[in-house]
């Protein structure tokens, strides 16, 4: 279960390559060819670039993890090893961790530019690790300038209507694999940007406390669902499976998330966020 | 032959005082007197919870593994007479996992409880099966414990190609628990499902028990002696494989315990197999429920799993009885 937690805590930090200006962009080109590596480059390829911009994306953009995945379809997939995506002609790659860690350098040495999902680490804000901040990086690199200041811009609008929750109720965050997450990652933010009281208070991912909630439980459970079961069908041996756990997923208090909500640091976030935040939700 | 006829009370004094000890461990400190409090159902309630169903279900877990693996190790060993003979070793634990990532992998675990623990004796089965079928064949024990490396090997490379091809990268996490093998979150429930396979197997494994140690003298002297061979490998082979089943539904594939017990206990039971069973079993048992506390003990980032610990402690003591044998056999 610690192994979602690395996976996604990954996924949040692996994308945290420096943003630098791709080559057709510094030249005012639109990319016309391009290619991206994994999933969470897949969702800004797939919302911000013209269907005729896009040579191919990856495989996951069509699982059930994948925010984008209807628009995903009819779009080819390419794996993410350097001979099956040279051979493709691109000239802009997107990645945020697909390729490894020396697919940046790699390409570029190839002579294809390279841009990178920046990392977030906050839901709103001016720098460059906010969401809008990333949106408007992705969009610039992508030559569609104009769009991503709208999705920025309706992301801002979305953010500030949300009615956070009076009340400073507590919420667990519940993935799949039996972890949660506190104080630093994009789902603290998240539970925070609905008005709503991080339960877990150890920093980073760890697993659901099972022995602290036999003495204290959460106003809320948020469970999030990661495979492609459809409803919350944790891990069999994971904490989220543990019958101390499970007692808490009442329909009252339960407010369920999808996975591809969260899977990624995005506009989709948004979803997750409304959510949470709706008084009638629990 | 007194320490002999002591071993018995005192490994059952010994689980006792783990299982007692592991119950001390886990993120709420909690003092003597309100563990034990709890243990009899006196303590405030949420003591009672966070006993009874996290930390001792945990621990019986670890156990009920550790003594399904360690019956099922010493009977192999008395019926292939050697004492490398062991269910990790043989195949028997990785091929009952790969059953039942299987089973979970393309949904059939969700449809039935029973399922996954079925799935697993099943895979457990195939792989006895195939060793015993081979015994009938073959009288090398070389050639015997090459197989099951052969089938081990097989059913690693299987899951490994599973997780290559997991639909998402989510689902990685939970296959690789039976690979590794581990007892976290474990509760009443699962044990609920497992318990009746183990029994099963262990009670198959008792009451054929007599035949292992007729054995001893050699196939044919034993079939001499009037042992119907075919009947007891099939007995043997039926029961361990239930009883590695189950534990494989418990806690994943935990390899090396089914070796080391009975290698410890073989001594004061006088090298009779038959006598070696239970000895084996209440040994490995404690093995993995100390093991598990070390675990726990442990202050990595994450926690290990029990599989990791019990190989890192196992795998040396098989190449150690390995090397043994061959200086005495030649």
């Amino acid at each position: 279960m610690k192994r979602l937690a690395i996976l996604l805590t990954g996924l949040f930090v692996a994308a945290c390559g420096s943003p630098k200006a791709s080559g057709p962009a510094e030249t005012g080109a639109k990319p016309m060819r391009i290619v991206s590596l994994d999933y969470c480059a897949d969702q800004y390829v797939l919302k911000l670039a013209d269907r005729e911009q896009i040579l191919a994306v990856s495989p996951g953009a069509t699982g059930s993890f994948s925010y984008m995945r209807e628009q995903a379809k009819d779009v080819p997939s390419v794996r993410a090893d350097a001979e099956s995506v040279l051979v493709l002609k691109p000239d802009l790659i997107v990645r945020s961790y697909g390729g490894g860690p020396n697919a940046e350098a790699f390409f570029e040495r190839a002579g294809v530019p390279v841009l990178n999902v920046g990392w977030t680490s906050t839901i709103d804000g001016d720098g460059m690790t906010s969401i809008p901040g990333v949106i408007q990086h992705m969009a610039d690199g992508l030559g569609q300038h104009e769009r991503g200041a709208a999705l920025a811009a309706d992301f801002r609008a979305r953010l500030a209507a949300v009615q956070k929750r009076a009340g400073g109720r507590s919420a667990l965050y519940m993935a799949s694999g039996g972890v949660t997450s506190g104080p630093g990652s994009l789902i603290h933010e998240m539970l925070l940007a609905a008005g709503l009281k991080n339960f877990e208070d150890r920093p980073g991912w760890n697993p659901v406390p099972l022995e602290r909630l036999t003495r204290e439980q959460p106003d809320l459970v948020v469970p999030a669902q990661f495979s492609s079961r459809g409803d919350f069908s944790p891990d069999i041996w994971s904490a989220s499976n543990h019958p101390v756990a499970q007692r808490l997923l009442d329909p009252e208090r339960t407010i369920p998330v999808e996975g591809a909500w969260t899977a990624c640091g995005g506009w989709f976030l948004m979803d997750a966020i409304e959510a949470l935040s709706a008084e009638d939700a629990s | 032959m007194t320490i002999g006829r002591a071993l018995v009370p005192a490994l059952l004094a010994a689980s006792v005082l783990a299982l007692f000890a592991a119950c001390f461990l886990g993120s709420t400190p909690m003092p003597l007197e309100r563990v034990v409090l709890a243990l009899v159902g006196a303590g405030e309630p949420g003591d009672g919870v966070v006993i009874w169903e996290i930390r001792l279900p945990r621990a019986l877990a670890a156990f009920a593994t550790g003594a399904a693996l360690g019956i099922s190790g010493a009977a192999l060993q008395g019926l292939l007479r050697n004492p490398l003979a062991e269910p990790g070793v043989l195949g028997v634990s990785a091929s009952a996992s790969l059953f039942a990532t299987v089973s979970i992998y393309y949904g059939l675990a969700a449809l039935s409880p029973w399922i996954l623990p079925l799935a697993a004796i099943l895979g457990a089965l195939a792989a006895t099966g195939v060793i015993a079928l081979a015994a009938i064949r073959t009288r090398s024990v070389v050639t015997l414990i090459l197989i099951g490396v052969g089938l081990s090997s097989f059913a690693g490379a299987a899951m490994s190609l599973l997780m290559n091809l997991a639909p998402n990268p989510f689902t990685l996490s939970d296959m690789i628990n039976w690979m590794l093998g581990s007892v976290a979150n474990r509760s009443f429930r699962e044990l609920g499902f497992a318990a009746p396979f183990l029994i099963a197997g262990a009670a198959i494994l008792l009451m054929s028990r007599r035949g292992l140690s007729v054995l001893t003298l050699g196939e044919e002297a034993a079939s001499g002696a009037g042992l119907d061979l075919r009947r007891q490998r099939i007995l043997t082979v039926l029961g361990a494989g239930i009883a590695t089943g189950g534990s494989v539904a418990l806690a994943g594939a935990i390899g090396f315990v089914g070796i080391v017990a009975p290698h410890i206990v073989r001594p004061f039971v006088r090298h009779d197999p038959a006598r070696s069973l239970i000895p084996s079993a209440l040994l490995a048992g404690l093995i993995l429920v100390l093991a598990d506390i070390g675990v726990r003990l442990l202050p990595t980032t994450n926690e290990l799993k029990l599989g990791v610990v019990a190989a890192l402690i196992g795998a040396p003591a098989f190449v150690w009885i390995a090397m043994r044998r061959r200086a005495i056999n030649g």
